[in-house]
């Protein structure tokens, strides 16, 4: 009976380890996730499909996509905040001097809402980058919008932290 | 004299089964409340060849079929489960020969155990389970005076690591079968009224998504509207001749109509907002659909040429989702909260809005056919699955999915439901599968 302390304490001091590894392993567990690929495509309608190249080839000083940010939204809205406008003007900027760079914006959203208002959301925003791009000086040809509306998240978490990382227009160079 | 046409009814229904015996017993349901409380005995079996389906079997095909019902209370006497204030008992018995099943069904009150239905039912004994289902909808037509929805299906999305793909299955979880294997992003299915075709929206050519049909057996897939932009949230109108979704060709999410075959675009909506997920009347006179008009996204009725728009609720914010009963008295929809969302149901002109299912996030409500139930996806387990709810919301029944996580659930229509004008030519009118 003396030793049940001993055993409580062993047993509470396991738990804790327990739990710390428990919660170190969560915290790891959702970091934002790379922006994803383009979606696989087996696409019986080649007219409509994307090219999915990542660059022209030959064109020189490459225009990557790391030269692009992303333009981030608030809940529900599909208006420009300034640091959209300010990521959209860098963008504006980089493709009138690369005047063979295409672009596609995808509009992505929130968990939160239903799958089509969602997708009707996505593409809002994915416009009114867009608009905002043209309106700078980009010819509208070269940038095509696309909606994923929330099933192609960036973070998989479920708090406000992934949830404002997955309300973008997204670059994707075409 | 004046149950000849029931009886008429029921051998019509029985087929391939042969002879039907009923009394008339008719239990007032509207109430909702109350249920027939039913005790099941074991269907009795003679020697079964090998790789027959047993009677258990059959017998919990039944039970499960009777509970998911909503009309009774069911204690199936082989598990021991007591007789508790029982009005009726069912039984009857089962032969397996020859590659068929004949049931022989029976209902008797209790405790005179007088008859009040006995049936026959022979099919193929690959089909076992359709049979058990025909006595299953019979005994709540018995009761009820319409037909059960254990014949029926449900369509909806399974996820498959980032992608989603279209399943259909039967309503207890059997016969489940993938129409969709593209790897891509399959969503908002919509039955035919005919039950032989899905309308659903895809990812599927790359870009943006397209809407697509599928036979609900399975096979080819079609293509139906791959207009610039978005082609989404198709679903047939009651006649099967057209397909109201959402299209954004002309700039930004508006409600159109297309014929079933994807042409004659007929625009309802014109509006800079976002309009979109139509729902029809079973008249086919108004549809229901979400529009953020008025600032946040809220449930909407028009007419069916885009006309007398109203807004639905006033009383419940954010609200999305519509879907109309069949029986068309009542719109389900869902309300956002801090969890996701809650589903509601209200009058056709927004009147009398009530809390159904809460708990967790609780998503795309739709109705059965004979309009007793809601089917909903719910995270109130942990993953994704689908729900069934009676109007009541009392403990909502888990759906067999095999374990795997699904959304976006759609209740097919029941299979005796004959609607006019369904496109069947859709496939071979349409071999390119281009508009």
């Amino acid at each position: 009976m003396r030793k049940a302390p001993v055993l409580l304490v062993v047993l509470v001091v396991g738990l804790a380890a327990l739990l710390a590894a428990g919660c170190a392993k969560k915290a790891k567990e959702a970091p934002p996730t790379p922006p994803p690929a383009p979606p696989v495509v087996q696409s019986p309608t080649p007219s409509t499909t994307p090219s999915t190249t990542p660059e022209t080839p030959g064109s020189e000083p490459a225009v990557t996509k790391g030269d692009f940010t992303d333009a981030f939204f608030d809940l529900d809205s599909y208006t420009l905040r300034d640091d959209a406008r300010a990521a959209l003007d860098l963008a504006a900027k980089l493709l009138r001097d690369k005047p063979d760079v295409n672009i596609t914006l995808e509009g992505h959203c929130d968990e939160r809402g239903t799958v089509e208002y969602n997708q009707a959301l996505g593409e809002k925003r994915a416009n009114a980058a867009r608009d905002y791009l043209v309106a700078a000086g980009v010819p509208a040809a070269r940038v095509q919008t696309l909606s994923y509306g929330k099933e192609r998240p960036f973070a998989e978490g479920h708090d406000e932290s992934a949830w404002a990382q997955n309300r973008r227009a997204h670059f994707v160079l075409r | 004299m004046r149950r000849l046409p029931l009886i008429v009814l029921l051998a019509a229904l029985a087929a391939p089964g042969a002879r039907a015996q009923t009394r008339e017993v008719r239990i007032d349901i509207a109430g909702g409340g109350r249920r027939t409380q039913l005790y099941c005995e074991a269907l009795v079996a003679g020697r079964l060849p090998a790789g027959a389906p047993a009677a258990r079997q059959a017998d919990e095909v039944l039970a499960g079929d009777l509970e998911q019902s909503a009309v009774f209370l069911v204690a199936r006497a082989w598990s021991g489960q007591p007789p508790f204030d029982v009005q009726a008992v069912t039984g009857g018995r089962w032969k397996v020969a020859g590659g068929q099943v004949t049931l022989e069904g029976e209902v008797r009150d209790f405790p005179a155990r007088r008859p009040i239905l006995s049936k026959v039912y022979r099919g193929p004994a690959a089909d076992w389970r359709s049979l058990v289902h025909q006595f299953a909808d019979d005994i709540v037509l018995q009761f009820t005076g319409e037909s059960g929805v254990a014949r029926t299906r449900i369509a909806f999305i399974a996820p498959a690591g980032r992608n989603k793909e279209l399943w259909v299955m039967d309503l207890d979880g059997a016969g489940a079968r993938a129409l969709t294997a593209d790897r891509s992003i399959a969503l908002s299915p919509s039955w035919s009224p005919d039950g032989s075709l899905l309308a659903f929206s895809t990812y599927r050519d790359g870009g943006s998504p397209h809407l697509y049909v599928v036979p609900a057996a399975g096979g080819k897939l079609f293509q139906v509207s791959a207009r610039p932009g978005l082609n989404t949230s198709p679903a047939y109108s009651p006649d099967g001749r057209e397909i109201a979704c959402t299209l954004s060709k002309d700039g930004n999410s508006e409600i159109y109509v297309l014929d079933a075959r994807g042409g004659l675009p007929r625009r309802l909506t014109d509006n800079r907002a976002i309009d979109t997920s139509p729902s029809w009347s079973p008249t086919g006179r108004e549809i229901a659909f979400t529009s953020d008009r008025s600032g946040s996204p809220q449930v909407h009725v028009m007419d069916r040429d885009g006309g007398n728009v109203r807004r639905l609720t006033y009383d419940v914010n954010y609200t999305d989702s519509p879907a109309w009963s069949p029986r068309g008295d009542l719109i389900a929809f869902v309300s956002r909260t801090s969890a996701g969302f809650d589903v509601y149901v209200c009058g056709t002109d927004g009147a009398n809005a009530r809390l159904v299912v809460s708990g967790g996030s609780n998503e795309n409500p739709r109705w059965s056919p004979d309009g007793r139930h809601l089917v909903f996806a719910s995270n109130r387990e942990g993953a994704y699955a689908l729900y069934v709810s009676d109007l009541d919301g009392r403990s909502p029944r888990k759906l067999d999915t095999g374990g795997h996580a699904a959304m976006s659930p759609s209740w097919s229509p029941s299979p005796h439901s004959s609607a006019a004008a369904v496109p069947t030519d859709v496939p071979n009118s349409n071999p390119g599968g281009r508009p």
